[in-house]
């Protein structure tokens, strides 16, 4: 059947595969260079350091939900949508508990997410609900559990004690402060490369990781194999969860202040990170370093818009939701096309 | 049957895969009113051939004519235009969607132009379900039914959709023998109205009985087309393998042991109800029966993937009635499934992740887990059981039919079973690789371990296992020795007659 040698065959089946998977991720950090340069060219102020911190930061948040989302997404089951919902709560609670001392604030900020994804990974993993549906109704009783618990009022850490101004400062402490704060390592830049290590060996080398892999490339395989499927995807709401916990302390600590709507949009922009970074909607397939690629793009692609100035009127706001949108389309269609035409999908 | 001309021709065909030439310059064609079986070993390309002519690629080369005329069939709603149906190797209903939904795809009846007609659909349905055999309601959901009764649906459908040329890749790798004698008689009335038949099999048997012509491929290259009388069975195998091949059940010296897996008064209502058996380490306990007689069921609950709601199994001494599929993982006793698509193999994932998929849970003591520990294991699994091509990183869904079935069983081989329980272990493997499939299952017998051997194939299930246990509407009825076993005892048995069944 074949003019090649064996060892032929081998070589160029596992070079394809490598290939494509190369490509993915590759793809995604070619998109980042050509936003990168478009941003230079754009604006004389996106070159600036104060520019490209806050860009950072800006990639960072993102980046830190993604690294849960990645989780529920490689177990085919899309996306958490209740992850807006996740952050304004967490925040909000943290904050309610800043009068127990700091170290209770982020304990019950992340208790509150956690307690959040136990429900969704229940639900959604042993009741076995649509993961869309449900986190959809999730996140609506979040929004309407903010605020009926702190009424209309936003609430604001109390900024006289020492825990008030620990949780403020929390979004702004540096790890590493070199050349007169020039150079400088956010804490929350840190805590990014941590997680995306911590996933991308969990995905990689763990047991779980193998299971999740096995579970998002064919459920009822995995469950005939005899995966606890139903934890595992439990277990991919939690991460999403916990993750989504965190970021939204974060963004509350740099709001300065919790009210419901804190986390909006992150729903979205995290998905297109993902599927931008090569994790397919199909489940099972993609890589961290790739999701990583996606949140850049991305976060650089919020960034530049929002320099992009016409008559003196920031287009960014309108554009940015226009186009994010656009992106998401075309990249999702990108990814069918391309997986059907190398044969990758047995659909 | 060549009065009516050539209905299809296909000409120097070629189509290549990367890194295999799968299809290589084959020359094929079919009369109208003719069967022209299509023959090879396991990857020789029939299923791509006969992919090509229903439009599932668009860059093969070569030229098929229909009626005479050429045609490119690009896509497969041109292939359906020109009156081309196909029946996959892999079954292709969909799940979630009722029979008539499923017959009736893109052409569900109207009513007023846009209400969907339920009651012609319920008719029409009906109909066709009733010509190949099935008394199923068209209302009934495709996860409900079982997998011969899908083929059959498969059938169903494509008859549906009145093709012109009809293409059965492995149409009885699911059924019994009344069943299949039934579909020959569909074969042979669609013969006499002058269809064109490509008939894909394993089962010399079959291909002899109901081909008018046989084509054989070999490494995607055309070997030999002969009018079927013109060849015998052993012909036809040297064709295919290039040599001939022998000793298809080897005797095995069968050791008294101990027993060591013992099952008591098992049922699941409405399934199987009250069967008890006792199996000898080294023994393979084979199952016979006619479809629907509860042995699939059976053994899924034994192992847990379903209920069982009354009995136990106890594995030397000890109770492993598992209450769900891990337990009897661990325990040592697992299922190879008869429905390798949908719940054997994860076809996007490769060789070697599928093999090594049984044994996460077992490696995962540290929670660390590196699929290259693994790797000498694939490497042997695939050496032994010969899955071709020999590459550990391909995606399953790229291996034939035959080899898909063989990394099957690497799969739960390499979780080192103290039972093995296999439910139809070589559907659509040809028959050198069958006595591979053979020798890998003795050899697991002989090591000590206990198999129990579900098939529909009778010469596998007769030569193969040490002994017969018969079931008939779910009960055991009977069971017969190795020594009296043979084909006609056990359908005999199986139908609820003969000397074996214990009243
Ligand atoms: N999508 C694919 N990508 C790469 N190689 C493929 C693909 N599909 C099939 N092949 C290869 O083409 C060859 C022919 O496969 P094919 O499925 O036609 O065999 P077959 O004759 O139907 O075998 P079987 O009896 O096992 O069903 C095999 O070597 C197979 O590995
Ligand atoms: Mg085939």
């Amino acid at each position: 059947m074949s003019e090649l040698s064996a060892p032929d065959i081998d070589a160029r089946a596992q070079r394809k595969n490598r290939l494509f998977e190369l490509v993915s991720v590759l793809g995604v950090w070619a998109l980042v260079m050509l936003l990168f340069a478009s941003g230079c060219v754009i604006s004389p102020k996106f070159l600036t350091a104060r520019n490209l911190m806050s860009a950072a930061q800006a990639v960072s948040l993102l980046g830190i939900v993604c690294m849960g989302l990645a989780f529920v997404t490689y177990s085919r089951h899309y996306v958490d949508l209740s992850i807006p919902g996740i952050m304004a709560l967490s925040g909000a609670m943290a904050i309610s508990a800043l009068p127990y001392g700091f170290a209770a604030s982020l304990a019950v900020g992340m208790a509150t997410g956690l307690a959040i994804g136990l429900v969704n990974g229940l639900v959604v993993g042993y009741l076995r609900l649509n993961p869309i549906i449900w986190t959809l109704a999730m996140v609506s009783v979040l929004a309407g559990l903010i605020r009926w618990a702190y009424g209309g009022l936003q609430v604001y850490p109390d900024e006289a004690t020492a825990a008030g101004r620990a949780f403020l400062n929390l979004y702004h402490v540096k790890l590493v402060s070199l050349a007169d704060g020039r150079i400088e390592l956010p804490l929350i830049v840190g805590l990014l490369a941590v997680l995306a290590a911590a996933a991308h060996v969990v995905m990689r080398w763990t047991s779980y990781g193998a299971q999740l892999k096995l579970t998002g490339s064919a459920y009822e395989v995995a469950r005939l194999t005899g995966v606890n499927v139903r934890r595992v995807v439990a277990t991919a709401f939690v991460v999403s969860a916990a993750t989504s916990a965190l970021a939204g302390i974060l963004l509350t600590s740099f709001n300065k202040v919790a009210a419901f709507y804190i986390g909006r949009g992150y729903d979205f922009e995290a998905i297109t990170a993902v599927v931008l970074g090569g994790m397919a909607l199909a489940g099972g397939r993609g890589s961290i370093a790739g999701v990583i690629g996606g949140v850049v793009a991305v976060a650089l692609l919020n960034n530049v818009l929002s320099l992009v100035k016409v008559d003196d009127f920031v287009i960014g706001e309108f554009a940015k939701r226009v186009i994010q949108g656009c992106v998401f389309i075309v990249v999702v269609g990108l990814h069918s096309w391309a997986l059907r035409r190398t044969g990758m999908d047995d659909a | 049957m060549s009065e009516l001309g050539l209905a299809l021709s296909m000409e120097q065909i070629s189509k290549r895969f990367p890194g295999t030439l799968a299809v290589d310059g084959v020359d094929f064609s079919v009369y109208a009113g003719e069967v022209h079986a299509l023959i090879g070993e396991n990857g020789a390309g029939k299923s791509t051939l006969m992919k090509i002519l229903a439009g599932s690629f668009n860059d093969y080369s070569g030229t098929i004519r229909i009626n005479d005329r050429p045609v490119d069939l690009h896509t497969p709603a041109a292939a359906k235009a020109y009156g081309i149906q196909m029946i996959h190797q892999e079954l292709s209903l969909a799940p979630p969607l009722s029979l008539a939904e499923n017959l009736l795809a893109g052409r569900l009846p109207r009513k007023w132009g846009f209400v969907l007609d339920r009651k012609a659909m319920h008719a029409e349905s009906r109909r066709w379900l009733e010509r190949v055999g099935l008394d199923l309601d068209g209302d009934t959901i495709v996860e409900d039914i079982s997998q011969h009764e899908a083929q059959l649906v498969e059938i169903a459908k494509a008859l549906a959709n009145h093709p012109c040329i009809l293409v059965m890749d492995e149409p009885t790798s699911a059924l019994s023998r009344q069943e299949v004698q039934r579909l020959f008689e569909i074969i042979r009335r669609l013969r006499r109205q002058g269809l064109a038949i490509v008939y894909i099999s394993h089962h010399l048997d079959e291909v002899l009985e109901i081909a008018d012509r046989v084509t054989v491929l070999r490494d995607g290259r055309k070997v030999a087309t002969h009018e079927i009388r013109d060849v015998s069975a052993s012909q036809l195998v040297e064709l295919m393998v290039g040599r001939s091949v022998s000793a298809l059940y080897a005797e095995r010296s069968t050791r008294p042991a101990e027993v060591r897996l013992e099952v008591r008064r098992a049922s699941r209502y409405g399934f199987f109800h009250d069967v008890s058996f006792k199996l000898r380490g080294g023994e393979i306990l084979g199952v016979g029966g006619l479809s629907g007689s509860g042995r699939s069921e059976l053994a899924r609950s034994l192992c847990g993937i379903d209920p069982l709601e009354e009995g136990a199994v106890l594995l030397d001494g000890r109770d492993i009635t598992p209450a769900d599929y891990r337990q009897s993982i661990a325990a040592g006793m697992v299922y190879l499934s008869e429905d390798r698509k949908s719940q054997g193999l994860a076809l996007r994932m490769s060789v070697a992740e599928n093999v090594l998929s049984s044994v996460i849970p077992r490696q995962s003591r540290t929670g660390f887990y590196s699929a290259r520990s693994g790797r000498s294991l694939v490497r042997a699994l695939v050496g032994s059981l010969e899955i071709h091509p020999a590459d550990p990183a391909r995606m399953a869904s790229t291996l034939s039919g035959g080899n898909q079935q063989k990394a099957l069983l690497a799969k739960w081989l390499a979780t080192k079973p103290e039972v093995l329980i296999l439910d139809e272990p070589t559907r659509g493997v040809d028959v050198a690789a069958k006595v591979v499939i053979h020798q890998a299952i003795a050899a697991l017998a002989d090591a000590g371990k206990c198999v129990l051997l579900i098939s529909s194939d009778l010469p596998e299930l007769v030569g193969l296992s040490d002994r017969v246990m018969i079931l008939r509407q779910g009960k055991r009825i009977g069971q017969i020795d190795r020594e009296r076993c043979s084909e006609a005892a056990v359908l005999l048995a199986a139908n609820g007659e003969g000397e074996f069944v214990q009243s």
